[in-house]
């Protein structure tokens, strides 16, 4: 893997939130899952902060959902994972996977 | 379901700073939330959360971020344009540093003159229908020159009595100086003073017709309808009070005055404001006025005390034309004929701080164009402030002109150019603005007597010095920055990164020198204007009187003096070594000082009034002549035995009575005063006994023992040690013979220069305003100079290789100026000219004429420290080795 990618502990599990909930992930749903998944409560605007540096660096796109009457009639932006994230997402797995592997002939023997 | 509500203000404050979208998605998101929560907990607990997690977003940065090529409204630079005045204001320090030094300058003298103009305009208009008090002046002289304020002693009561129409009408007597006793209640004086001014004789209506409404004015004892009808009743402003009965209430005590009359002290008055012309610190009833003038003298429409004047209201329905044709009739009515040369007119209060032919109680006035001149030297000065700005800032363009292409290519719209070129001028203003501020306040405190300011309180937190500061501040800003700005944001993006232009194609040089030569001709048209009034004063202060005035002191007899009294003190006198010549006299020979009284004189024969001549009586002892040295022109001096018909005159009442032009031939000539006969025993040389704004006057001298008040004292030496010796010895006589009063005495030198005080004055005030003038015009070329001198060192470089000389070099650097300050001095000239023209016509005598040095002398002045700013700015770079600046590239 050659270039260096920026993504952060909390961006990289909003993200794996983002693919798991496919085409259904926005604030709210990404909020609950997370707490949900992992135990962690953050904030909401703490998630909406999160979900724009990601769509800034290209990791998810979005658009404009429909309304619904429990958001008062207020339309959701969603969120999905692009091509990018993917990989991005493969890379730091296998990255991880291989270092695993490495350790686990050394120190766990 | 009903709708659960949200709290309103957080939609609200989302909706404000977030656009549409991004507002609907996170209200959306919040809305759900506070559904949830509304479910699971509570309404107030998921408004609470609701309220807090909107803050949150408040508090995420992305939520603040906007899409910057959206907008193209150039106040989204607001920040940026300040954050670039601050840099380039520290980019170019030597620049900045001129313009704040010439800004701060300007504005400073601004504000102090606007101060000055406020006070002197604000005078006397605090009265309630101050538009319909008028002061009865009083005009005579045959074609009607001798303006006079003084007001007979019968006059206001005929007035009253005959023109059923007006009401009020007040007199007043003003004494100025007088000896005060604090007098204990066994009738022994406990504290004697002696106060220079404030003394004054008033009737119960003055403070009914200056009412000082617009003032904190008010009675702080006493009853103000009783408090000054009884004679000898005093009432005393508070600071009076305080000064002669610090320990407590002064009602009912009595003060002694001039060791003659004890009066009650019946009411305390708040202090008179500063912008009044009536200085009255003790008001004495006028009703005292029978007793100390005598029954006599308030009968007598002939004899007038020049400090008597008299005020009306002018009556609803009538004018003052009409009032004044009633006041000719009554006068007429009950004068004879010779005294028909006398009108009486009437002055409106709001002249009375202007006029000088009348003059006030304080003895100061200012002319209306006096108080325009200020007001345009306030506005000069702003001006020339002004043009060092834009000069500097024209010429600097061409150095920011990368920075400026840049800013096009990439996008900068001429308007954010021009607003932050602006921006970068109104904060250089704004801190020379408040610099200023604080520079004028140091600047008012030291000059306070100069500008004839009484300060009470600190200006800076005036609330009309603090508006005049920031409309100064928009003024300025607008008037140094439009242009400039407009120039810079201008430049071709292309030319400007190039630099292509060097010298000429910015800014508009032509431009740049027509300014040079506006601030410079202002500042030559007051350089050359101060120069003259400078020279005219020291003309009227070194020129011949007609006597000698050096080294003589002088001494006021108390009004109750005896010619006993007074001979002994004189004869004492004398007797010492230290005085060389002593005499006594009624009034002096001249001097702003000094007691004057007037006479009418005509032939024995003379039947009219109008034949009778005004003239000045000075009753005096055998050795004035003589002491004085005032030139006997024919007959003989007057002796101790010549009784009151014996009369010496001097050679204008000789020409004013047309007795010739032979002073020998007049001797024994038989006139009359008034209807006492007289004979003419001498005549002498005219001596100014008033300033040189005046012809010298008509005077007639005559022995009268019973009529001395004053003692000149000619000394034998003038070194300071030996004056002081002398004053202590005349202390000593003068207290043997009045141990009451405190020993007073003047110099009679610096009396007679009193006359000029307010010139000398405002002849400080112009070389204040003209170096003020200097510095920032100095300024502004020094800045001018260093900049070019920048730009053309590599042609000076390239110029000496050639074989150019030192002062080639410099002649091409400042050749250009010269020039430039040579056309302004000529435009100056015929400015000058009329202002110092029309300025020296208010002396008649000694007045200098015109010639053309007065003029060159001072343009040359200005040319010389021109020459010497650039001459000393060029000479490093014209004596630079050229290979040092040419290496660089």
């Amino acid at each position: 893997m050659g270039t260096r990618i920026y993504l952060g502990e909390l961006e990289e599990l909003v993200l794996l939130m983002v693919s798991l909930l496919n085409k259904e992930a926005y604030g709210v749903s990404i909020t609950d899952e997370l707490k949900k998944q992992t135990g962690r409560e953050i904030t909401i605007s703490a998630t909406h902060a999160v979900l724009h540096r990601l769509e800034e660096k290209g990791f998810v796109k979005s658009k404009l959902g429909g309304a619904s009457a429990e958001r008062g009639g207020r339309r959701k932006r969603l969120f999905s994972i692009t091509a990018y994230g993917q990989s991005t997402l493969i890379d730091l797995k296998e990255t991880r996977e291989m270092i695993w592997q490495a350790i686990a002939k050394t120190s766990f023997s | 379901m009903s709708e659960p509500k949200t709290p309103g203000w957080v939609d609200k404050i989302i909706d404000a700073f977030a656009p549409d979208e991004l507002a609907e998605e996170i209200k959306g998101d919040l809305y759900e939330l506070f559904v949830n929560d509304i479910q699971r907990k509570s309404i107030r607990y998921a408004r609470k959360k609701y309220t807090f997690n909107a803050i949150g977003f408040l508090s995420k940065r992305f939520f603040w971020k906007r899409d910057h090529y959206s907008s193209s409204n150039p106040f989204v630079m607001f920040g940026s344009y300040f954050k670039m005045a601050r840099r380039s204001l520290l980019a170019y320090k030597e620049t900045s540093l001129i313009n704040i030094i010439g800004l701060v300058i300007g504005i400073a003298s601004a504000l102090v003159l606007l101060t000055v103009i406020r006070y002197e305009m604000s005078f006397n208009h605090f009265h309630s229908d101050t538009d319909r008090i008028y002061r009865v002046v009083r005009v005579s002289g045959e074609d009607m020159t001798e303006f006079r304020t003084g007001v007979s002693y019968p006059v206001p009561a005929a007035f009253k009595e005959e023109i059923t129409a007006l009401q009020e009408i007040t007199s007043m007597e003003y004494f100025g100086g007088a000896y005060v006793d604090v007098m204990d209640a066994g009738g022994k004086s406990v504290r004697m003073f002696r106060e220079d001014f404030g003394c004054v004789l008033v009737e119960p209506s003055f403070l009914k017709v200056f009412d000082f409404k617009e003032t904190d004015f008010r009675w702080i004892s006493g009853n103000p309808e009783k408090a000054l009808v009884e004679p000898f009743s005093v009432v005393l402003t508070e600071s009076m009070a305080k000064k002669y009965f610090p320990e407590g209430s002064p009602i009912g005590k009595a003060l002694r005055f001039e060791k003659f009359f004890d009066a009650k002290i019946t009411g305390v008055i708040s202090d008179f404001p500063p912008n009044s012309d009536f200085p009255f610190t003790i008001l004495v009833s006028y009703a005292s006025l029978r007793t100390i003038r005598g029954e006599e003298r308030l009968k007598n429409w002939f004899g007038v005390s020049d400090s008597h004047h008299t005020f009306i209201k002018l009556p609803a329905g009538s004018t003052s034309t009409e009032l004044e044709e009633q006041f000719e009739r009554v006068h007429r009515a009950r004068t004879p004929k010779d005294l028909h040369t006398r009108h009486y007119l009437l002055q409106p209060l709001k002249e009375m701080h202007y006029d000088a032919r009348f003059g006030t109680y304080t003895g100061r006035t200012i002319s209306k164009s006096t108080v325009v001149g200020l007001g345009l030297v306030a506005l000069f000065l702003l001006i020339t402030a002004a043009i060092n700005y834009i000069n500097l800032a024209t010429a600097q363009s061409t150095l920011r002109s990368k920075e400026v292409g840049l800013r096009k290519v990439m996008g900068g719209l001429r308007a954010n150019l021009a607003i932050q070129f602006l921006v970068e001028t109104f904060v250089i203003v704004l801190l020379s603005g408040i610099l200023a501020l604080l520079v004028s306040e140091v600047a008012l405190i030291q000059f306070e007597s100069l500008l004839n300011l009484r300060l009470v309180s600190f200006h800076f937190l005036d609330p009309f010095v603090v508006i005049s500061l920031c409309i100064i501040v928009l003024i300025v800003t607008i008037l140094a920055g439009v242009y400039p700005s407009l120039v810079i944001s201008r430049m071709n993006p292309i030319a400007a990164m190039k630099n292509s232009f060097l010298t000429n194609a910015v800014g508009s040089i032509s431009l740049r020198k027509l300014l040079v030569v506006g601030q410079f001709t202002l500042t030559q048209i007051l350089v050359v204007g101060t120069f003259i009034v400078v020279y005219q004063l020291h003309v009227l202060r070194t020129a011949d009187l007609g006597f000698s005035a050096d080294a003589v002191i002088t001494v006021n007899f108390p009004n109750t003096s005896t010619y006993q009294q007074t001979n002994t003190v004189a004869e004492q006198l004398r007797s010492q070594s230290f005085a060389s010549a002593v005499t006594l006299s009624s009034t002096l020979p001249s001097g702003l000082n000094r007691s004057r009284s007037s006479m009418g004189i005509a032939r024995r024969s003379a039947q009219n009034g109008n034949e009778y001549k005004v003239f000045e009586m000075q009753m005096v002892d055998p050795n004035f002549i003589e002491m004085f040295k005032i030139k006997l022109l024919a007959g003989r001096n007057l002796t101790e035995g010549d009784s009151t018909g014996n009369i010496v005159i001097n050679r204008a009442l000789m020409k004013e009575l047309e007795l010739g032009t032979d002073p020998s031939s007049v001797l024994g000539q038989e006139l009359k005063i008034g209807q006492d006969p007289v004979v003419v025993v001498g005549v002498v040389e005219d001596y100014y006994s008033n300033s040189f704004k005046e012809e010298a006057g008509s005077i007639v001298l005559l022995v009268n023992r019973k009529a001395y008040d004053y003692c000149s004292i000619k000394l034998s030496a003038t070194d300071p040690e030996f004056v002081r010796s002398a004053i202590n010895k005349v202390e000593r006589v003068w207290a043997s013979s009045f141990p009451e009063h405190i020993f007073d005495y003047k110099f009679l030198d610096e009396n007679v220069k009193q006359f000029y005080l307010q010139e000398e004055k405002m002849a400080k005030l112009f070389q204040l305003f003209s170096v003020v003038f200097l510095i920032i015009g100095s300024l502004g070329l020094y800045g001018l100079i260093t900049f070019v001198v920048n730009r053309k060192s590599k042609e000076v470089a390239i110029r000496k290789v050639l074989g150019a000389k030192l002062g080639h070099i410099l002649i091409m650097f400042s050749g250009e100026y010269i020039m430039l300050i040579a056309l302004s001095f000529i435009l100056a000239l015929p400015v000058a000219y009329y202002g110092v023209n029309l300025w020296l016509t208010t002396f008649v005598v000694n007045r200098i004429s015109l010639q053309w040095y007065l003029f060159a002398l001072p343009g040359l002045i200005v040319l010389v420290i021109a020459i010497l700013i650039v001459i000393a700015k060029s000479f490093r770079t014209a004596n630079t080795n050229p290979v040092s600046m040419l290496k660089h590239e």
